[in-house]
């Protein structure tokens, strides 16, 4: 039985519908991807998962059950809009929001000992939230939605407002986490951190899942019209190849061809080979972010 | 449960930890200790410490018999208040003479000398406080006219003496035509006690209600009430909304029931404000031991055993009650709003309702079974104040204090539980306060 599972979640708000029949399962040892431009539904379809609201048609299963009580001490979560208490000490909340979550105060006290040191944010214990810089008190977010070893682990925005530093130290602990076999329900508007870290997403565009599935496959199936060509002189005649729409030379010596056609490729890399050396030659394969943008339109910021 | 005790144990800890807490207990109890002692010091700068001894010499002329008499009159007064004569710390320098009226002052008269003119030297060389000049009677009369020479004005001393001036008048006139006991019938002042009528019907239980003692512990029960509601019900509302616009409240709400959030809450302040009230009760209470006070309070004639544990125990319960009522109320509030700075205006109309059940609480305490009490006192959020003061001050038969009881009882359930339901909506909203109508709304989208 999959930790996780949604199927064909519903919920309205007053008229107009915050989630249209959603279905998804991840995984354990899985960082499922759920993307979508801002008021998409992600935050509504995470609180649904947490319990916090019932979907109006459809159901979720947790390791085939339906939601009880003691799924709390089993799941943890790290807002979009972080926060903990400012103005008390980072040991005192953190226990305190480790005993919330069922733990025995001494597991809890090892538990918290780890994650500091595991973040290297040990001088950190006696401090109060307030006196932190916005990095560190996201790492402590971190920590509180980890210290008690979720089975089921969502993260809205992980790694917003980090540093590269320390997005590389969350992203090695998720890494970690998926290894030791949670599930983790993850939301970002980086591509780029999907692509390394997701095996199967999910696009919610205006409440509706609009592409969903295996990341590769997902990858696979949109054409890749990308070419970069880089040669010692400059080429003539690549904008007469049959399929090529657009030519770019850069700056630094560089083409960028949009193609219509995968045949066109080697028309063009045939046409630079014969008027010169080539440096460089590669057929790309879309990014992410272009599928994205494609799918949900320019509304992405 | 154990989730609860956490939430206890946690608001708790830090509400008593912050330095705000700390400070205005520590200056709100320094007050107190100050206030508590302003008699003691009016009494020390006054110099009364000195002047419980006074010295009266008797300028009796003619009317010697007189003023024997008048000595007399006044030993015996002091011998009849017992409870009165052992206060005062220098028991060695009641000899000859020496009375003690009120428990503060001392008269102690002067037998040398009986001349007016002497008299006046010798309080103006400062030997002396005063003297009682007996003059001739006014025409018709047979007792002499006193006058009272002094250079202070002390109504307790001049009190005393006309008291005693009086026993020697009665006894003067009538001359021995009356027994010893007759006399001491005349001289006790007439006692005049209101009982309520239904007290007379009731068992003796009751009787020692309408006591001074009753009435100011009713008051103080309704300024506890006020007081402290105010403080815990805004600091139950605050932290929830620092919770709230924090955002740790969505960290929280996923690992704990809200039902169990807020309650943890309100019990966590509740503690909080029962500590702050129980430093208050322990100051207070050892000033009452100490002995200058009992002096302070035998003054006035009161007593605390005659205080009655009914109603010292009902009005704790109606408060505790009361406090559950109105704080699943604040708490709620709380919830609704999601900055701090939004707040005063939420709690508004608690804070009306609040001030609405003190005033008709203090206001009736000289009328305690009009209709007004009556309806209020089952009126939930009235009745913590205005049945207390029925109970302390009126007449409140035990079916409709049982009634009171119940609604209030039933009163907290509802409202907790709609308080619960509101509170589970409110802590996911953000952005402005919203209307009745928007949460009406939330609630049903949320399904709760």
């Amino acid at each position: 039985m999959n930790p996780l599972m949604l199927d064909q979640i519903v919920k309205q708000y007053a008229g107009h519908t915050a989630v249209d029949h959603l279905s998804l399962q991840v995984e354990e040892g899985e960082i499922y991807g759920l993307l979508g431009a801002n008021g998409a539904g992600k935050t509504t379809t995470m609180r649904m998962v947490l319990g916090l609201i019932h979907p109006d048609e459809g159901s979720i299963r947790y390791h085939g059950q339906p939601y009880r009580t003691e799924l709390q001490a089993m799941m943890g979560y790290l807002p979009e809009e972080r926060g903990l208490y400012p103005k008390v000490k980072i040991s005192d909340q953190m226990l305190y929001l480790a005993q919330l979550r069922g733990m025995k105060a001494t597991d809890a006290r090892q538990s918290l000992d780890y994650w500091l040191q595991r973040f290297d944010a040990m001088e950190y214990r006696e401090k109060r939230i307030e006196e932190l810089s916005k990095g560190n008190q996201q790492k402590m977010g971190f920590v509180a939605a980890v210290i008690h070893r979720p089975k089921i682990l969502i993260l809205d925005e992980a790694f917003s407002g980090l540093d590269p530093v320390n997005v590389e130290m969350l992203k090695q602990v998720v890494l970690e986490l998926r290894k030791e076999g949670t599930a983790i329900l993850f939301s970002t508007h980086r591509m780029e951190h999907v692509e390394e870290l997701c095996r199967h997403i999910t696009v919610l565009r205006r409440s509706k899942p609009v592409l969903q599935g295996d990341l590769n496959e997902i990858k696979n199936s949109y054409p890749r019209e990308k070419v970069v060509l880089r040669t010692a002189s400059e080429i003539q005649g690549l904008d007469t190849i049959e399929g090529v729409t657009e030519v770019v030379r850069q700056d630094n010596g560089r083409y960028m061809i949009r193609i219509e056609q995968e045949q066109a490729a080697q028309q063009i890399l045939q046409l630079a080979m014969s008027q010169g050396a080539v440096d460089q030659f590669e057929v790309k394969e879309p990014t992410l972010n272009e599928i994205f943008i494609k799918v949900v339109g320019s509304s992405h910021e | 449960m154990n989730k609860l005790g956490a939430v206890i144990g946690f608001t708790y800890r830090n509400k008593t930890k912050t330095k705000s807490f700390r400070w205005t207990t520590l200056v709100l109890l320094m007050l107190l200790v100050v206030g508590l002692n302003i008699p003691y010091f009016i009494q020390l700068f006054s110099g009364q410490s000195d002047k419980d001894l006074v010295r009266i010499g008797i300028a009796s002329g003619s009317y010697q018999q007189i003023a024997e008499q008048i000595k007399e009159a006044a030993d015996k007064t002091a011998a009849t208040k017992p409870a009165a004569a052992n206060n005062t710390g220098n028991a060695g320098a009641a000899e000859v003479n020496a009375l003690r009226g009120t428990g503060v002052t001392r008269i102690e008269w002067e037998a040398e000398p009986t001349d007016a003119a002497k008299l006046r030297q010798q309080i103006e060389a400062g030997k002396l406080d005063g003297y009682l000049q007996l003059q001739k009677p006014a025409a018709g009369e047979t007792f002499p006219s006193i006058t009272y020479v002094s250079e202070k004005n002390n109504a307790g001393v001049q009190a005393m003496l006309q008291a005693a001036a009086q026993t020697a008048k009665v006894r003067s006139v009538t001359s021995g035509q009356l027994t010893e006991a007759q006399l001491n019938e005349i001289g006790t002042p007439v006692s005049l006690t209101r009982v309520a009528l239904d007290d007379m019907k009731g068992t003796d239980s009751k009787s020692g209600a309408l006591t001074m003692e009753n009435y100011i512990l009713v008051y103080l029960l309704l300024i506890l009430f006020f007081i402290s509601l105010t403080m815990t019900g805004n600091m139950i509302a605050s932290e929830i909304t620092a919770e709230k616009s924090s955002r740790v409240m969505e960290i929280l709400i996923t690992s704990v029931s809200p039902l169990t959030q807020m309650f943890g809450k309100i019990i966590g302040i509740f503690l909080v404000g029962l500590t702050q009230m129980g430093l208050y009760a322990i100051v207070f209470i050892v000033h009452l031991m100490l002995p200058y006070y009992q002096q302070v309070l035998a003054q006035f004639d009161i007593h605390i055993s005659n205080l009655s544990w009914e109603v010292a125990v009902l009005g704790l319960v109606y408060y505790v009650l009361g406090y559950f009522l109105y704080s699943t109320l604040y708490a709620a509030v709380g919830s609704i709003v999601s900055r701090t700075e939004d707040l005063g205006q939420a709690v508004s109309l608690l804070t009306v309702l609040t001030l609405a059940a003190f005033y008709i609480g203090i206001f009736s305490m000289t009328n305690p079974d009009s209709m007004l009490m009556k309806i209020s006192s089952y009126i939930p959020f009235f009745s913590p104040t205005t049945a207390i003061v029925r109970i302390g001050l009126g007449n409140m038969p035990w079916w409709e204090l049982t009634i009171s009881l119940i609604i209030l009882v039933i009163a907290i359930f509802i409202f907790g539980w709609l308080s619960a339901k509101i509170y589970r909506t409110g802590v996911l909203m953000y952005g402005k306060r919203p209307s009745w109508k928007e949460i009406r709304k939330a609630m049903k989208a949320y399904k709760i």
